[in-house]
């Protein structure tokens, strides 16, 4: 039997997102391309600064792309304007980081909740969206209880059950997450992310999952993308980045995550050395130079490296990789 | 002199609010031999902050208030001493780190100024010599000595806390408290800083006490493991025990709840429900009502923590039974 195809949800190619600085243009997206497929996750890996934030509210043109091109469900949205746009966001939600800054305060978890239906006019009469709104919190694990509290009686974890509610209140197909379990503890972190895993079973959503931490995205992602200032170094599927990662980046990254594992045979950690870079007016040369050891003569005079295709579906952005 | 630079016994921290008492620690004993890291682990809300400044004598007060206990700090009790002998023992004797680099430097005055101020004030030399020895200790800490003269917002995270640690070992302190050091920062920054912290407590032959909710963090840097929760220690032992041949269900509910790099997919087990009201203890075990193991008996007494062998010490009811072992364990 031939594997079903899936349908190719997103397309993003050549995204690039500058900001103009007193300095120079800063490049918090360099040239970023991938494609999605439906009910599939993507993960984006990096260091702070890497883009991989602007990555994900560029894609659903939060901030306005640079350049590159965008394609949602086949649709060209990279010109699309705000009102044009309005309808789309129905379609693709973002779940943010801070369930403590991403609340209105004043607004009861009835209203938070119930706030994108009445926005979009998906249902009309009280009663309806009053329905709609506690099927949502049962959807999330929220117990109804909770409807007519306010976000500070309630912990980190049932906020974030009320962002997340927020986020499929319009029956969205493509959610990105950015960084959704880092500001909860790991118990409550694993209540949400296998909430999200089970949403994506049930009801097939394309989850964009945008984090620092790399045992949540293997865990959790497909494929995945790590970024290094602004560019992609490295994409393949999950198993096979961990398996084998090419770009010394990752496998520096890989090597920092420390393993809650006493005993045993441990490989030696390999510490990348200095810091990330500033992303403002940089030269057309591999980025990760400076803190590279596999870092050859060939890679000072040679210009910024492009993704080559190793092994189907692997590809990476070094010269040194053959 | 005694084998642990730290013994805390029995202590008691209330917070006296107006909506009512906030039991944040509920007698706790931990001690810290001399040269060894303890990590002290737990979720937000256990009373880990809470420990590291009773140590200091620095909980808040009001509302905070050390209700009984003792402090033993290289022998003399932190909670009998005088302002000014507090005075002499923070900094010199015992330092803190603590999580947020940004918060704990003063932005206002250069890296250097900063790091050579406790030189001058704890061990009473010129400011031009001070400053030299801000200088070294800098370099000590893989920064460059010009950067001296810079201001914390010219330096990234990772710098910021290197400053930091700096400062905490300016006076060569026998134990350093250190409050989620690295969680503020990126793994590679992390992988750096906990290298550069490992080797110089081993070097200067201190003692931590590395307060953090992260398994990994502990596995890579602590000879010992404290298990906290609401306020009380759950299980304590090396590494090797509390990792290798887990005691208490709190614990085995955390290693349960972490992703695993290697097996990818599998369902999560997280443990259920939510860390109790610290202002509304439950009665007897105060996991209990998370617990899968949990028997009636567990809520009727807290459970004393017993000895499991050699150093390994648990506080759960369950072992009663002496045939009860976790699920963990009971696979192999």
């Amino acid at each position: 039997m031939a594997e079903k195809q899936n349908k190719v949800l997103l397309e993003v190619d050549h995204l690039t997102k500058y900001f103009n600085t007193p300095r120079g243009p800063l490049h918090a997206v360099d040239g970023v391309s991938f494609t999605i497929e439906e009910g599939k996750t993507l993960g984006i890996v990096g260091e702070s600064g890497c883009g991989k934030s602007t990555t994900g509210r560029t894609i659903i043109k939060l901030l306005e792309p640079t350049g590159g091109k965008i394609l949602f469900e086949g649709q060209d949205i990279t010109g699309y304007s705000r009102s044009r746009m309005r309808k789309l966001r129905t379609e693709m939600t973002m779940i943010f980081q801070d369930p403590f800054s991403s609340l209105d305060p004043r607004q009861s978890v009835m209203q938070l909740i119930s706030e994108p239906i009445r926005e979009h006019h998906l249902l009309h009469g009280k009663e309806a969206i009053a329905r709609r709104t506690l099927e949502l919190m049962d959807i999330v694990g929220l117990a109804r209880r909770f409807v007519n509290s306010y976000p500070h009686e309630l912990d980190g974890g049932r906020r974030q059950r009320i962002g997340i509610a927020r986020a499929l209140a319009v029956n969205p197909k493509l959610v990105v997450c950015d960084e959704p379990v880092s500001a909860l503890d790991v118990s409550i972190q694993a209540q949400i992310l296998n909430l999200l895993k089970q949403l994506q079973k049930d009801i097939g959503l394309t989850y964009i999952f945008i984090t620092h931490d790399l045992s949540v995205v293997k865990y959790f992602s497909d494929d995945i993308a790590v970024m290094y200032l602004g560019q992609m170094v490295e994409k393949a599927n999950s198993d096979e980045l961990f398996a084998r990662p090419l770009h010394p980046y990752t496998q520096a990254l890989l090597s920092a995550i420390p393993i809650p594992v006493v005993g045993g045979d441990k490989k030696p950690r390999k510490l990348i050395r200095g810091e990330i870079t500033s992303p403002v007016n940089l030269p057309d040369q591999c980025r990760f130079l400076k803190r590279c050891d596999e870092c050859q003569k060939q890679c000072e005079s040679a210009k910024n490296p492009e993704l080559r295709e190793m092994t189907p579906g692997h590809f990476v952005a070094c010269h040194c990789v053959n | 002199m005694s084998d642990n630079i730290l013994e805390i016994k029995d202590l008691v921290v209330h917070f006296e609010t107006d909506d009512g008492v906030v039991h944040a620690i509920n007698g706790l004993d931990i001690s810290i031999p001399r040269e060894k890291t303890l990590g002290l682990v737990g979720e937000t809300g256990a009373g880990k902050t809470t420990t590291a400044l009773s140590v200091l004598n620095l909980v808040p007060n009001p509302p905070g208030k050390i209700k009984s206990g003792s402090i033993l700090l290289d022998g003399k009790d932190v909670l009998q001493m005088s302002d000014s002998e507090l005075e002499a023992m923070r900094g010199n004797d015992v330092a803190m780190i603590f999580q947020d680099p940004m918060t704990a430097l003063n932005p206002v005055m250069t890296i250097g100024d900063q790091i050579a101020e406790s030189i001058e004030l704890h061990q009473h030399i010129s400011a031009k010599e001070s400053f030299e020895k801000a200088k070294e200790l800098l370099k000590m800490v893989g920064i460059a000595e010009n950067r001296a003269y810079d201001y914390p917002h010219q330096f990234s995270g990772g710098m910021r806390q290197r400053a930091v640690i700096a400062i905490a070992l300016a006076c060569e302190p026998k134990l350093l408290l250190a409050d989620e050091p690295t969680t503020a920062l990126d793994v590679t920054i992390q992988a750096q800083v906990l290298t550069l912290m490992k080797d110089l407590i081993d070097r200067r032959h201190m003692s931590m006490l590395l307060i953090t909710h992260d398994l990994g963090v502990v596995a890579e840097t602590c000879d010992d493991v404290a298990v906290m929760y609401a306020g009380r220690i759950v299980e304590i032992g090396t590494a090797d025990e509390v990792f290798n041949a887990t005691r208490h269900p709190y614990t085995e509910g955390l290693f349960n709840s972490l992703p695993n790099l290697h097996e990818r997919g599998e369902e999560l087990i997280p443990i259920k429900g939510l860390m109790p009201d610290p202002m509304d203890l439950p009665q007897g075990c105060a996991f209990a009502p998370r617990c899968s193991y949990a028997t009636e008996a567990c809520t009727k007494a807290v459970p004393e923590l017993r000895t499991m062998g050699g150093t390994h010490y648990v506080a759960c009811s369950a072992y009663d039974n002496p045939s009860f072992c976790l699920r963990r364990n009971a696979n192999g």
